[in-house]
């Protein structure tokens, strides 16, 4: 590649999810290899191709010709052909909108170059794809970044927004905990050089490509279980039919009907959640990358509906993440201008938040104007072990301010006073800062913690899902526990050290508990990891990414609770869906078990017929409405299946109450109506004159082709 | 028609019965977790002497497979012991008593039988049997049968409450089973029976006839019969059992059998609740139990009582007969004291579904075990949601639990339906009761559904382990003897195996502890999704073969 030319820009097409690619994919699953893999699913493919060779060519089975009736059979052929495929278009619509975000995030990378920074410093182009880890790269404003990596020199700001939807720029530089950079991002503002930390299709955001796309899905272990009682009853089902059918064959006052007893056999196993069953795992993890959350497998997900234990970030989560200033007190013998103006000196030079909330304030209650001339001071930065910071000036004023023990330290011990009001702002969960000048202790500026916007809602719910939270400060024990009660956490770890929570992790692991936690240091990795579900902040360093089992593009820690409703519903869907099927299956007995006895001679079997509580009077079609809901109720439930069932926080025996009922009685009671529904639907078709010209049609026509195509 | 005050002492039986079971539900679960208890004084001593006698360190807890082997080297020195009592038993025991000698299949149809408890018998006591075969080959394993399918059910709950892998000492379990349990209960039961003029006598004279026995000197039916109810066993003195005036003279006494044969069954899940130490455990499983049970015996009862009873045989009145042999089958002791065969088709039904979900209570232990295991297909499903990683009592429940909980729940519609299919499609039926020409169907190769009920109640009693029967042809055959003897053996084994393997894997896992996110399985509304599921999980299965059955018999 020669030096300079310049790289193609990245081009975003907008994703379509076109229609055609679904119903492709949806026939493709008609694949053995790929119908296997739901051994439910699997049954009715055998059933349907061995009906279909019945319908076709009935004279290779003598016994069945009795009852054979061609568009009887066709239709149950057709009906099973649609269940199979309806649940194929399940799992194709789950996997295309999967596919949908992969593509996008695909399509801003396809055709990237990368300038490469070599060891003798000249930089040249090379395809993005040549690239190697630790390679050096240079990305200026306008560029995408071609790989995952670290800076290791300058500055940038970058939009993240294809990554994260996130329209706000974020900064990455060099040094600290924000180094790290994300391929497929755009740098705005600033050149930077990348070290390269992934090489392509094994970068973060092929991970998470692959992912989405659940193509090669492992299944979750409560998957695995609910399939084990699944394929259970589908083989205890395969023997209850066929013994039946056995003894039925052995009695000649009843023609044996397969079509029938395959209609039965299908109708009875749990087909309903085996065709919904993968489309709901795949749409669980798209639940999950739709709110910027890599999950790194559908176990993390699922691992997210068990939690007991939340370890909160007091800073950022629970607070907005900055103490502002509310209210000054002066010392006895200082008037209130006098510490105003202090405080403004301490902090006019301070870019923190907090020392901006200081002078907002100090504005607010009328301070002078202050105008610092150039060279007439310096700037006295805070450091962690003194605890304070301030300012000296020319003309000998030496003005600090800080916490109170540090503080006391310099200019000596508070006046009684004001001790009594600095311990009662502590008590309150506010920060009391002195200000002195001169070693004389001017006052107080009391900083408040804002709690934010909604974070006591959530944790109501949390409390109501019985999660515990748990909230991490280094702050003392009384402020911690004031932003607690406010906030409504229920446990507070105060002077918490990064260690502290990899101790409380353990703790709580120690007793079974399932824990989990967000970060984004270096030093929170060991926890992530510990954790049972560890979400690391994208902006986070790549020791805490790579840690965590999830990784949030937003840098939201209370994505969290999110993401557990997230693994409850994905839970809850699968239950509810089971229990709706092994309900709905007992109106389809009422319809089918009589229409394999009405068939016997005359009323021999009347006493089978008090089942048929329906009062459907033609047996054929009774199977045929059956086995039709039985088809129906699939595409019906794809959506159920696609966005989960509507989850609200409440206590376990609420939910198993409220689901029980709606998802177990309206499994009885919709099967009842819908069989009912389809049989009045296929009788009104039969009294149509078309309708029966087609039957006739193809009773007639298909025979004769039959022994048509016997003859060639 | 119903008497009301029948009606009434069966609903005073019935609350009696919980009075006691309740208590003696929580005193078993003592037994099993070696509290402290009434009886230490002497049994500890004799306990002791035993395990010195058998080697056996009662502080060395069992895996899953020690426990297992143990369980079915037991089970195979008792078969041993049984089948060579029945063989030689004539030349063992010579007396005065005519005796006809059984075919050898028949012999390990019996052995097999009694060793399970199920007691189906294809033999008549008074004919095939001599008095110490009867005290010495078939009481034998009528003590240690129950004894063993008490221990395992244990077993299988102290999953719960251990954390090590482990399960318990299976001869500790089987010691203390049958010196705390099963003894005293049996020796209580045969002093009450003979107070209420039950009789027992030694020697057993001479039979006057089939059926009749020598006045004065009848043999010693009393402790017999209250081992038969005790162990939810069946069988008895007399082929006829609790149909005869010798086995059950009154009404008391047949009031007496139901209690004895329904405690056990009724105290387990109290036993449970105090083994994990969470009391409001017991209830749901009460609840379920009861529910079924209920429904089973209403409609027992109200299509008995618009039927002619004349055939059945009731001896004490509709109610009284109907709720003694309802709850002899249904705790699957099998002790008839009706002609099932004469019990019209609905009642039939019911009784067969029963059989079915061999948990409403089921037999001693083995019972509670099955629907401990339906309870935990309820926890996961319900578990699911709620939207968590499903959990009993604090143990999680794993692909290896449901695939061992799938079996138990499944095998026994095999063990039902294949033979049954079997027997029809091999002929195995006599074909002069299988066929039969019928209104509404002129061929003389009809089904007769009748016969069919007959066939598929046999292999359902056989596979639940129940022992009641309708014999409405001889069944003393090669195929019914050797495959029945089948079916009971993996309807026995099988499920307790899969139990002790359920056991060791909550035993292995970690204990969670409680939180308000658990799911509640000590609720109501647990209480009746686990009723409901278990009657659709049993209905699906064997609604067709019910259709081809009591069902069809309605119509002909």
């Amino acid at each position: 590649m020669a030096n300079g030319e310049s790289p193609e820009g990245p081009v975003r097409r907008v994703p379509h999810t076109s229609v055609s690619r679904i119903l492709a994919h949806s026939i493709r699953l008609f694949h053995p290899k790929r119908e296997i893999q739901h051994p439910v699913m699997f049954t009715v493919y055998v059933m349907f191709w061995f009906l279909l060779v019945v319908t076709l060519f009935p004279q290779a089975f003598p016994d069945i010709d009795r009852s054979y009736s061609a568009s009887y059979y066709l239709a149950i052929t057709l009906i099973l052909f649609l269940t199979l495929w309806f649940s194929h278009l399940s799992e194709a619509i789950a996997e295309a909108q999967g596919k949908a975000q992969a593509d996008a995030l695909r399509e801003v990378r396809s055709g990237i170059r990368a300038r490469q920074v070599l060891a003798d410093g000249k930089r040249i182009w090379v395809g993005a794809e040549l690239l190697r880890v630790g390679d050096t790269l240079e990305v200026v404003p306008g560029e995408v970044i071609p790989l995952d990596g670290d800076v290791i020199l300058g500055a940038a700001q970058i939009d993240e927004s294809m990554m994260t939807g996130e329209s706000a720029l974020v900064t990455r530089e060099m040094g600290g905990d924000k180094t790290s950079v994300l391929g497929g991002t755009h740098v705005v503002q600033g050149t930077v050089q990348i070290r390269v930390t992934a090489i392509r299709g094994q970068s973060f955001l092929d991970r998470l490509i692959r992912l989405v796309e659940a193509a090669n899905r492992e299944k979750t272990p409560n998957e695995l279980a609910l399939d084990t009682i699944l394929a259970a009853f589908t083989i205890a089902l395969l023997i209850v039919v066929l013994t039946f059918l056995l003894l039925i064959a052995s009695f000649s006052y009843v023609a044996i009907d397969v079509g029938t007893v395959i209609a039965l056999y299908v109708c009875l196993i749990p087909t309903t959640i085996g065709a919904l069953l993968p489309a709901i795992g795949i749409s669980g993890i798209n639940r999950v990358a739709k709110a910027n959350v890599i999950a790194k497998s559908g176990k993390a997900v699922e691992a997210a509906g068990d939690l007991d234990v939340l370890i909160l970030d007091k800073t950022g989560t629970i607070t907005v993440g900055n103490r502002l200033a509310v209210q000054f007190i002066a010392a006895p013998d200082i008037s209130e201008k006098e510490l105003l103006t202090s405080a403004l000196f301490a902090s006019s030079l301070d870019v923190t938040p907090e020392g901006r909330s200081i002078v907002r304030l100090a504005a607010r209650r009328g301070a002078p104007n202050l105008s610092l001339a150039e060279g007439s001071y310096r700037v006295i930065p805070f450091t962690a072990e003194r605890r304070t910071s301030g300012i000296t000036m020319t003309d000998g004023r030496e003005i600090y301010k800080g916490a109170v023990k540090a503080i006391e330290a310099y200019a000596g011990a508070l006046p009684p006073s004001l001790a009594e009001a600095a311990d009662s702002a502590a008590r309150e969960g506010m920060t009391p800062l002195a200000v002195a000048e001169n070693k004389r202790i001017m006052g107080l500026v009391i900083l408040k913690d804002v709690i934010k916007p909604g974070i006591t809602d959530r944790l109501r719910e949390l409390r109501m899902m019985g999660i515990r939270t748990v909230m991490c400060t280094g702050d003392n024990r009384l402020t911690a526990l004031a932003i607690g009660r406010e906030s409504g956490v229920d446990e507070v770890e105060a002077e918490a050290k990064p260690e502290t929570k990899l101790a409380i992790i353990e703790r709580e692991k120690a007793q079974g508990r399932m824990v989990a936690m967000s970060g984004d240091g270096s030093n929170d990795a060991p926890a992530l990891a510990k954790a049972d579900v560890g979400l690391a902040m994208n902006s986070g360093t790549g020791a805490a990414k790579e840690a965590g089992n999830m990784v949030d593009l937003d840098n939201d820690p209370t994505k969290l609770i999110e993401i557990i409703s997230i693994g409850k519903q994905l839970l809850i869907t699968r239950g509810a869906l089971t229990t709706f099927s092994v309900t709905n299956d007992v109106a389809k007995y009422f319809a089918i078990i009589p229409a394999l006895f009405v068939t016997a001679n005359g009323g021999f079997l009347a006493g089978v017929a008090a089942l048929n509580i329906m009062g459907l009077s033609d047996p054929h079609l009774a199977v045929l409405a059956a086995v039709l809901f039985n088809a129906l109720i699939i595409p019906i439930l794809i959506p159920l299946a696609l966005y989960g069932v509507r989850f609200r926080p409440r206590s376990a025996i609420d939910l198993l109450r409220q689901n029980v009922l709606f998802y177990g009685l309206g499994g009885l009671v919709s099967a009842f109506a819908g069989i009912w529904l389809c049989y009045a639907a296929l009788n009104w078709l039969g009294r149509q004159g078309w309708w029966q010209t087609v039957i006739t049609g193809i009773n007639h026509s298909l025979p004769l082709m039959i022994q048509f195509g016997g003859h060639l | 028609m119903v008497e009301v005050s029948a009606v009434t002492e069966v609903l005073l039986f019935f609350a009696l019965l919980l009075g006691v079971a309740i208590p003696f539900g929580s005193y078993m679960g003592r037994v099993y977790t070696n509290r402290p208890m009434l009886g230490d004084r002497f049994l500890v001593p004799v306990e002791r002497w035993l395990y010195r006698l058998l080697g056996v360190n009662p502080r060395d807890a069992m895996g899953y497979r020690e426990y297992s082997i143990a369980f079915l080297l037991s089970s195979a020195m008792i078969a041993v012991w049984t089948f060579l009592i029945l063989t030689f038993q004539a030349s063992l025991f010579p007396g005065p008593v005519p005796f006809t000698a059984m075919t050898w299949e028949t012999n390990i149809h019996t052995t097999v039988s009694f060793l399970t408890a199920t007691d189906f018998t294809h033999f008549a006591p008074e004919v095939n049997m001599t008095q110490w075969g009867n005290l010495l080959g078939l009481e034998v394993p009528m003590f240690l049968a129950p004894a063993a399918a008490l221990s395992v059910t244990a077993a299988f709950v102290r999953g719960f409450i251990r954390h090590d892998g482990r399960l318990g000492n299976f001869y500790v379990d089987m010691i203390r089973t049958t010196t705390r349990i099963i003894i005293p209960l049996s020796i209580l039961g045969a002093i009450v029976l003979l107070l209420l003029s039950v009789p027992a006598s030694y020697p057993a004279l001479p039979w006057a006839g089939p059926g009749v026995h020598t006045p004065g000197f009848p043999g010693p039916v009393a402790a017999m019969q209250s081992i038969v109810y005790v162990g939810s066993n069946g069988g008895g003195w007399t082929s006829a059992n609790a149909a005869s005036a010798l086995a059950n003279p009154s009404i008391w006494t047949q009031y007496m059998g139901m209690g004895l044969f329904l405690l056990l069954p009724f105290a387990f899940p109290f036993a449970f609740a105090t083994m994990v130490r969470r009391p409001g455990e017991a209830w749901p499983y009460l609840g379920a139990v009861l529910i079924t049970f209920a429904v089973g015996l209403i409609l027992f009862i109200s299509f008995e009582g618009v039927a002619s009873q004349a055939a059945a045989g009731y001896r004490f009145g509709l109610v009284p007969d109907s709720t003694f042999q309802f709850a002899s089958v249904y705790s699957n002791t099998g002790a008839n004291n009706l002609q099932i065969a004469y019990v019209s088709p609905i009642p039939q039904m019911t009784l067969l579904f029963g059989m079915f979900t061999q948990a409403t209570p089921g037999s001693d232990g083995v019972g509670f075990g099955t629907l401990l295991v339906f309870a935990l297909l309820a926890v996961f499903m319900g578990g699911l949601m709620v939207g968590r990683t499903p959990e009993y009592l604090g143990k999680h429940i794993n692909v290896t639990t449901m695939r061992w909980t799938a079996l138990v729940l499944l095998y026994h519609p095999a063990m039902v339906l294949i033979p049954t299919a079997i027997a029809y499609l091999g002929g195995f039926v006599p074909p002069a009761v299988a066929f039969g020409s019928f209104p509404g169907c002129a061929s003389a190769t009809c089904m007769n559904s009748h016969a069919f009920t007959t066939v598929l109640y046999e292999f359902a009693s056989e596979s639940a382990n129940n022992g009641s029967s309708m014999s409405t042809f001889n069944d003393a055959t090669p195929f019914f003897n050797l495959m029945g003897a089948a079916v009971i053996l993996v309807g026995r084994f099988l499920p307790m195996l899969a139990m002790l393997r359920i056991g060791s894997e909550f035993s292995k896992s970690q204990p969670i502890p409680p939180g308000p996110g658990t799911l509640q399985t000590s609720s109501l509304t647990f209480m009746l999704y686990l009723t409901v599921l278990l009657i659709i999980v049993s209905a699906l299965l064997f609604l067709p073969v019910i259709a081809l059955g009591p069902l069809a018999q309605l119509g002909g």
